[in-house]
């Protein structure tokens, strides 16, 4: 026991520089971070906000009422199932679309073919666009009276769709459409970077044992990037379930409440509403729910083999 | 060869798509149709149509400068300012087995579940009793702050790939170990730290959230809010599509060429930590 504790003081001693250079960082996680985290729980237990113009000066503390609010009260209940399964469905749509078509796409690029670099050029265009920008022209695109996409359809003598503020099909197909666009490069990219790493004598031995396209990438194509797949997907869904921009641009989470998520509805009962406790409330929830993830995804996929080596 | 124009085939169309919006904004950005719904048939431009008035529009606009100046001080000092800090994150979670690194790790992997969009309401309410709202400061902490972690990633990724014999070489030398990263880790860093300052540099530069929470007076707004503006801004004859296009273009266009100019080492250093794994 005193040798671990003096193996322990050693270590420190002989590491004392790395304390020195994590010193910005550590600060900044703790004010900027650790701090903002632990206020937003305070928010949430008070009334701050929510109770007319003398809640804002008045702060008072009301304990867990505003959680049974958000689950109990026939107003915000309805609310708070909406907004978990927008979340669920945001994520898990994006990424159930994002690996399958990556994977594909990367799979032909792994090929001899002719014009290889100009196609994979051509597809990383969507990632290098900043999606601020890219989401304001699909937004103007996407537009039901003067969009391109209506245009097109139009042309081919078919009706216009209200893409961001029709029916339920509509504007998901729109979002999912618009986050396709966003997000494919990145994830054809990585795939392909790893189907390269795979040895290539995998697949000469294999082709001698007269093994077809099909078996080849099931049996050596598959097991090999699944690390990477599983790295990606966990981290890809995570990212989406917060992913602010593409929803808050395109439909705001409208129109009612058919694609508000929680990061929408959070910013905006904050800064249009002033509502800020019933924010910090939203936030909290959002927070723990991906904190449970992840900590699933450390503990099942491993998800931090390449930071603790 | 059925099989190889199958494939011609499927990324032909995928390029297509892929290049369709930037050539949309492109195209848009130099027609004479300024306020009118771009159809179909307008996207092959003919030469007698185009025009660069609303290029000229934008440029000439008195708040226009104002908006790249504080775009470019938003971007350029939180990026120089984040980049520096961790760059000794880097080296530190890179070459130190230190008491506590794994708890560290855990920590900011536990943290980042709690996302910068939903950090803006508690920074909103603490920045306003420090009185830093809508004040240069006010952004520039959060936007700094903003890039450390990730950026400290990148370059702790890149210093595990140089190898540690160069510094023991420096510190027999007589190079104490700091003298060693000053002298040796850091000038080898150039480019990893080069990739770092752009991407933390496109945050701020494209941020709105945080910005449109912050900012109330005119004299700082940037260039992703007046960008927000132009494309709202409704006319006559529908939204007016040139002035939104040719403003993209400008704001978006140096990006996009920076990236794609140096794909392969920030695709490397995105997925490094990830898919070395």
């Amino acid at each position: 026991m005193e040798d671990a504790h003096a193996g322990l003081l050693f270590s420190i001693r002989r590491n004392w520089r790395a304390y020195v250079y994590l010193l910005p960082m550590i600060v900044v996680l703790l004010f900027l971070n650790l701090y903002p985290i632990a206020y937003t729980f305070y928010i949430s237990l008070t009334d701050f906000g929510s109770g007319g113009p003398n809640s804002f000066f008045n702060v008072k503390f009301i304990g867990l009422s505003n959680y049974f609010h958000i689950f109990y009260s026939s107003y915000y209940l309805p609310q708070t199932i909406a907004l978990l399964q927008n979340s669920v469905v945001w994520a898990t749509g994006s990424i159930a679309i994002f690996i399958p078509l990556g994977l594909l796409l990367a799979s032909l690029l792994n090929q001899p073919i002719r014009g290889k670099w100009i196609y994979r050029t051509v597809i990383l265009i969507p990632w290098a666009m900043p999606a601020f920008i890219s989401l304001l022209t699909w937004e103007n695109m996407l537009n039901y009276e003067y969009g391109i996409v209506n245009s097109f359809l139009n042309l081919l003598h078919l009706p216009s769709v209200n893409w961001l503020g029709g029916s339920p099909l509509d504007v998901w197909s729109a979002l999912f459409l618009t986050n396709t666009w966003l997000s494919f490069p990145f994830y054809t990219i990585v795939f392909l970077a790893a189907m390269q790493a795979i040895p290539s004598e995998l697949y000469e031995s294999a082709q001698i044992d007269g093994a077809g396209t099909w078996r080849m990438f099931s049996r050596i194509t598959v097991p090999y990037i699944l690390p990477t797949v599983l790295f990606v997907g966990i981290t890809g869904w995570l990212f989406t379930f917060n992913n602010f921009y593409p929803i808050y641009l395109l439909t705001s989470g409208g129109p009612g409440f058919t694609s508000e998520i929680f990061v929408v509805e959070i910013y905006q009962t904050a800064f249009q509403d002033y509502s800020f406790a019933i924010a910090a409330t939203y936030s909290v929830i959002n927070f723990l729910i991906l904190l449970v993830v992840a900590v699933i995804a450390i503990k099942y996929a491993r998800l931090t083999q390449g930071w603790l080596k | 060869m059925i099989r190889r124009i199958i494939t011609h085939v499927i990324l032909a169309l995928f390029a297509i798509f892929a290049l369709f919006p930037i050539y949309f904004i492109l195209i848009t950005s130099i027609s004479k149709i300024p306020l009118a719904a771009l159809s179909a048939s307008s996207l092959i431009p003919n030469m007698k149509s185009i025009t660069l008035s609303s290029y000229r529009l934008i440029l000439t606009n008195p708040q226009f400068p104002t908006w790249v100046k504080n775009s470019l001080i938003f971007g350029g000092v939180s990026a120089i300012v984040g980049v520096g800090m961790a760059a000794f994150t880097g080296y530190a979670l890179s070459r130190f087995n230190f008491p506590g690194r794994r708890t560290l790790i855990y920590f900011i992997i536990a943290i980042s579940q709690f996302p910068g969009i939903v950090l803006i309401l508690p920074y909103y309410l603490m920045f306003a009793k420090l009185n830093l709202i809508d004040t240069y400061l006010g952004l520039l902490i959060p936007y700094s702050a903003g890039s450390i972690v990730f950026s400290g990633i990148l370059v702790k990724n890149y210093i595990d790939s140089i190898p540690q014999e160069l510094e023991e070489a420096a510190m027999v030398d007589g190079y104490t170990r700091t003298g060693a990263f000053f002298r040796v880790v850091l000038p080898l860093s150039k480019p990893i730290l080069a990739l770092g300052l752009l991407l933390a540099f496109v945050g701020p530069y494209t941020d709105y959230a945080l910005a449109n929470a912050f900012i109330t007076s005119p004299g700082l707004y940037t260039l992703a809010l007046g960008l927000y503006k132009v494309s709202q801004t409704v006319g006559a004859g529908g939204i007016n599509y040139a002035v939104f296009s040719a403003f993209s273009f400008i704001m978006g266009a140096p990006i996009m060429i920076l990236y794609i100019v140096f794909q392969k080492y920030i695709i490397s250093g995105l997925t490094l930590g990830g898919v070395k794994g």
